[in-house]
């Protein structure tokens, strides 16, 4: 009886990792947390670091608003869940500025900002505020992940395209001649975020009406 | 009567009308002490790393550097003992926030070199002020030179980047203006 219950669980740890990733990715699919996606994908480097600052905030708050679920006053929730992102956000911040000096200044403005990211307070209303600690775990790291890997294509496409190469960490992956010597700059630039993401989008719902039909 | 029987200790508390203000505080009161711990352990790192890239920047600056002082914020350069240049901090107003630059002067009070320490530009624009086609520019400047070519001084501004220009351009010569007084009037 035990056993089956735990199997339950973990069966539905793993259900809630892949909604997360596909069915509900933040990004392609529930159109989230647009102002992260734009502003730090044009580089692989930046995308990574963000995405790696956005799942340790979102699984601290997760596991603490699911611990204080029962707790929480309704009244105050939302000052709570802000006050408990805040401080991870915060945390995060310190912690780059010590250990991670030249991530901490290409992230810049954008990493006190995850404090708005909506994706992370809306996982804290929608999910981690009703649902039992491991599954805001499983939540955490699905749609954490899910935001990664948005991340990553459009960082993908838009360094490959304005710069001509690729390059993680400071070690150049590979780049293209042609592209190298004259790269359209405009990917890398403001506009070029909303033209690689508007592509992939409109990609991604062809997949989803296909698949339909 | 039933129900206040049923109503246990905890829901009495959690009905309570001052109950959110206490959560809140008290959540509140936690977050402080935690950001207060984690602050107390970053803190001297975080400071150390300031300190070595201001220093390793002077090193580039002055290569002869093999000490330096600092006073009232003026970082004096010594050279087995002799004065051989100044370098002064000026912090300007960005696109995206503070840009520290690092202003070095040779000892009659030109600019040898400039090199920006810290910005939160946008990258791959505001953040050219990084590269030497923009920071060359000041070589050999005395500060009333100090000015966007359209404000009638010696930099061209980044195209697409005006506003970080501009920010470098004046802090840099406000900097100047500033410390350059303090240096001369204390014979440092």
């Amino acid at each position: 009886m035990i056993e089956k219950q735990e199997r339950l669980t973990a069966k539905k740890f793993w259900q809630e990792l892949a909604k997360g990733i596909v069915i509900t990715n933040p990004v392609f699919v529930l159109v989230l947390g647009l102002c992260p996606t734009l502003a730090v994908s044009n580089s692989l480097n930046n995308a990574l670091g963000m995405s790696a600052g956005v799942i340790f905030v979102l699984l601290g708050s997760n596991i603490i608003i699911s611990l204080l679920r029962k707790i929480t006053p309704n009244l105050v929730r939302i000052p709570v869940f802000i006050v408990v992102i805040a401080t991870f956000v915060t945390i995060l911040s310190l912690v780059f500025e010590a250990y991670l000096p030249p991530l901490y200044e290409s992230l810049g403005i954008y990493l006190p900002l995850i404090v708005v990211n909506c994706i992370i307070l809306g996982r804290a209303e929608v999910f981690a505020s009703k649902n039992s600690v491991t599954l805001s775990i499983a939540d955490a790291f699905g749609v954490g992940f899910g935001f990664t890997i948005a991340l990553i294509i459009v960082a993908f496409f838009r360094e490959l395209l304005g710069t001509g190469g690729l390059e993680v960490f400071g070690k150049q992956l590979f780049s293209i001649p042609v592209l190298a010597e004259s790269p359209m700059s405009i990917f890398i630039m403001p506009p070029g975020a909303f033209i690689v993401l508007g592509l992939l989008l409109a990609f991604f719902r062809m997949i989803g009406v296909l698949k339909h039909e | 009567m039933v129900s206040e029987k049923k109503t246990g200790f905890g829901t009495k508390i959690l009905s309570n009308k001052i109950y959110p203000i206490v959560f809140l505080s008290i959540i509140v009161f936690v977050a402080v002490l935690l950001l207060m711990l984690v602050n107390s352990f970053t803190q001297t790192k975080i400071l150390a790393e300031r300190e070595a890239k201001v220093t390793t920047v002077l090193q580039k600056i002055y290569p002869d550097m093999n000490d330096f002082e600092l006073k009232e914020d003026i970082y004096i350069i010594l050279k087995d003992g002799d004065v051989i240049g100044y370098s002064i901090i000026a912090v300007g107003k960005g696109y995206g926030g503070d840009i520290n630059t690092i202003v070095g002067l040779d000892k009659d009070y030109l600019v040898k070199e400039i090199s920006v320490l810290s910005n939160t530009e946008t990258p791959g624009l505001g953040t050219k002020i990084l590269e030497t086609f923009f920071t060359d520019q000041f070589k050999g400047l005395e500060p009333q030179d100090v000015k966007l070519s359209k404000d009638g001084g010696k930099i061209d501004a980044i195209s697409g980047a005006t506003i970080s220009s501009r920010a470098v351009t004046d802090s840099v010569r406000e900097a100047m203006e500033e410390k350059l007084e303090i240096i001369k009037s204390n014979n440092y």
